[in-house]
């Protein structure tokens, strides 16, 4: 492919504020107090050393479960079909924020298909891969805060991260292409006239190509801005009698970013770590995963290792309301996926919830049926269907009468309770390894580690396939 | 492009119900009441002979004018800009015609986004009621997947027109589930981006020949496609609203067609969980009566099409008949010498609608969704036409002196729905004199629709901007027999 593209030279020093060049001069048209040329000048100033400690570690982990996540997905069925569809989230394994969404698997294949994309010796640096990422993280969050119905689970009426998943893709790609302010505004106002699904699909077969597109529809937003396409200039602002990102929420109220060349930036995700499933399930099930977990520790450990599904004879779980993860009896992988009752019997089996028990004969055991057919559940009032402030109580009751009592306020993974390193080497290592050597999957942890290091990609892009 | 879809064949005899076949039992698995269903049973039962000569008529004039838009949309700097876009980003499938461009081929699905923004990219497609713009958003697809057929397999002009009326049925239908969809200025998304996609994955589901429960997938794998907010009507982006709704709905279907799976209840109300009724405040879905029970009514057969004469937003058309007769009225009153100094105060009686207010508008966009600017220039020139919107026009100072002169009223019977709208426009002479013009439904608009030989007119200035004027006589000749033609491959022909 004939590739015109070109990087535009930065011109903004590392040394911030001592010298500004004429070129970044003549660039600044003035004071700019719209939110969304806000956005615009956080994604073209934001400068390397602005990221903490705290913030490069963070998102390093979550380069790493992505990368994961993503090549175990890549035996799935739907990656298949969309796969050869364009030749050119398959299981729900990807990481998850507050307020929800799924930021890294709409931003990270964008930039991973730019690096492929751009020539052998202008490979972006590790840094800008990871300042480019940062930057499509922070906008997605940041834009999350600007309603509240985005905290609240069950009232969205689209799937968020069809939402800010195109916008924080074209943001980030924005920022890798090097494009200027002006045409980062631009690029965030194309992506929201791609931005938007309905709920409806979510836990179909057709979920996964939410983040494929939000990652697709913001990169190519990003092009269409590097070749002077133009948009609203207010989409992301409230202007009364015109709808612009507001149109997804019933209330919005957007505020500016600071902009990085005057104060220093806060990142989200400094303040606010990332969650990371440990199975590949909604992450409302990990709650009651770990709950029941605890309880089928209980059950092995008084019959000595001898725990027979029969002797159950009511499970009461305790959640929140939320129809979308409230299915009795799950007839696909998908719906298991989304189902509190599958995931708090398969952990009451098994000990466990893993990767295996959404394969169909995992789906299909009899005893595992049984079960789900003893299981009842409430909607306590405190349990709000908010990822910050949910629990789970799983309560099973005995044939002998026994009563067995687990809860769960933050599960392993939960950003309160993040997994350590270790864990996520490992479920990288359980990922990845479906597919690649072990070379190439100790290799990635390695790069991925050191990624600020890097002063080209391509041995990343490498170890990828 | 290696060609896997097979069109499935149609086993439904041209006499109804007479004569049912084995694969057609097979293949209905039982009474559906979703509305969701309805849809799906409705794209795909839909019969050629359904099709009444009232609806097989204005779908003809519509594809016309849809070509000749698309043919002079070609001729556009975001047209270009997309096209070279989709030429350099995406491995290029050699298979799909772009509007205006001997020889450049693209995948079906880019065609298709680029031919829907040549479409749209003057704002001079057509317009219905419920507000959309529904020829762009099919047209294009149903194109681009007749290129992509092989050669002994391409479809024929009647299946064209079945797809293309399946796809402008479904949006009209989906624009009435919701009270929203007829007020202009609430629509929190631009309504061809809600209802095109719907539409384009319709057709495109229909001329693929999927069975019924892939064109329920399709419809549904297109939803999660939908809805642009309105803040980029009226900037550059606007036409790739169209030109996305055209592509999105075709890659829903092809998704469909390999398999695809997403939610069955989509166009449903379920409590809990949006659908498509995600895009409106309102939604109250109607199953579609199934075509092998019941004929089928169609829409466009109570209701035309709105085609219009210049292009800009259809409300820019009201205020533009009615500055125009007092413009007649001006230069007969002054034997031809008249002079916009004569004009002390213009006053307008327009819709509330701050989309297409705009008293000094700052780019050719802009221009065409300013009912301000339109009304000045059929002022001063007796006509708004395509050259009333090239850079030169827009900076006369003679059109400044005028703008800078208007005032705006919204009378309250003037509500912003293009079915019940008026334009008065009141110019105060220097001398006192009061010229008053109203129009209450201007020449192109669905009930006073277009002749067959202004349609023609429209359709050979646009396209002869491009094309060779046999090719021109040829689409005109093609389109007009186009139920007829047992192979589309010379409408295709002639498109580049």
């Amino acid at each position: 492919m004939l590739l015109i593209i070109q990087r535009s030279c930065r011109c903004v020093p590392t040394i911030r504020r001592l010298h500004v060049s004429a070129l970044e001069v003549a660039e600044r048209p003035g004071p700019e107090e719209t939110v969304t040329a806000s956005f615009a000048a956080f994604i073209h100033g934001l400068q390397p050393e602005q990221l903490t400690q705290k913030v490069l570690q963070r998102s390093k982990r979550m380069a790493l479960d992505s990368i994961g996540v993503g090549i175990v997905g890549s035996t799935t069925y739907v990656f298949q079909l969309v796969l050869q569809h364009c030749q050119s989230h398959s299981m729900d394994f990807d990481d998850t924020w507050h307020p929800a969404t799924h930021p890294s698997g709409a931003v990270l294949p964008a930039l991973l298909a730019i690096s492929d994309m751009l020539p052998r010796n202008s490979k972006p640096s590790g840094m800008d891969l990871l300042i480019a990422f940062n930057v499509g993280i922070e906008i997605q969050g940041r834009l999350l805060r600007f309603s509240n119905e985005a905290q609240n689970i069950p009232k969205s009426r689209f799937h968020p991260p069809t939402v800010v998943g195109p916008m924080g893709s074209a943001a980030a790609c924005a920022r890798l292409l090097s494009l200027d302010r002006i045409q980062c505004s631009h690029a965030l106002a194309i992506a929201a006239s791609l931005a938007g699904a309905p709920m409806a699909n979510a836990a179909t077969q057709s979920k996964p190509l939410h983040i494929g597109n939000a990652s697709r529809q913001g990169l190519e937003a990003a092009f269409l801005a590097s070749r002077g396409l133009q948009a609203s200039s207010l989409m992301l602002d409230s202007v009364p009698g015109v709808s612009g990102f507001s149109a997804f929420y019933e209330d919005y109220a957007p505020q500016p970013l600071p902009s990085p060349e005057e104060v220093e930036p806060s990142f989200l995700l400094e303040e606010q770590d990332m969650g990371f499933k440990r199975f590949p399930a909604h992450l409302g099930m990990h709650w009651v995963a770990d709950a029941a977990a605890s309880i089928h520790k209980q059950l092995v450990g008084s019959h000595n290792g001898n725990f027979n599904p029969a002797f159950i004879q009511d499970i009461l779980l305790r959640i929140p309301p939320s129809k979308y993860i409230n299915r009795p009896f799950p007839e696909s992988e998908h719906e298991a996926r989304h189902s509190f009752q599958f995931n708090a019997c398969t952990a009451l089996l098994d000990g466990e919830v893993t990767v295996q028990s959404f394969h169909p004969v995992s789906l299909r055991r009899p005893e595992l049926h049984t079960l789900l057919s003893r299981v009842r559940v409430e909607h306590p009032n405190d349990n709000s269907a908010n990822f910050d402030l949910m629990y789970a109580e799983v309560l099973v009751t005995l044939v002998n009468g026994d009563v067995l009592k687990g809860r769960c306020n933050t599960f392993y993974g939960h950003w309160r309770n993040p997994l350590t390193d270790n864990s996520l080497q490992r479920k990288f290592r359980s990922n990845a390894g479906a597919v690649l050597s072990s070379d190439k999957v100790e290799g990635l942890i390695e790069i991925v580690d050191r990624l600020e290091q890097l002063e080209d990609c391509s041995p990343l892009l490498a170890q990828l396939q």
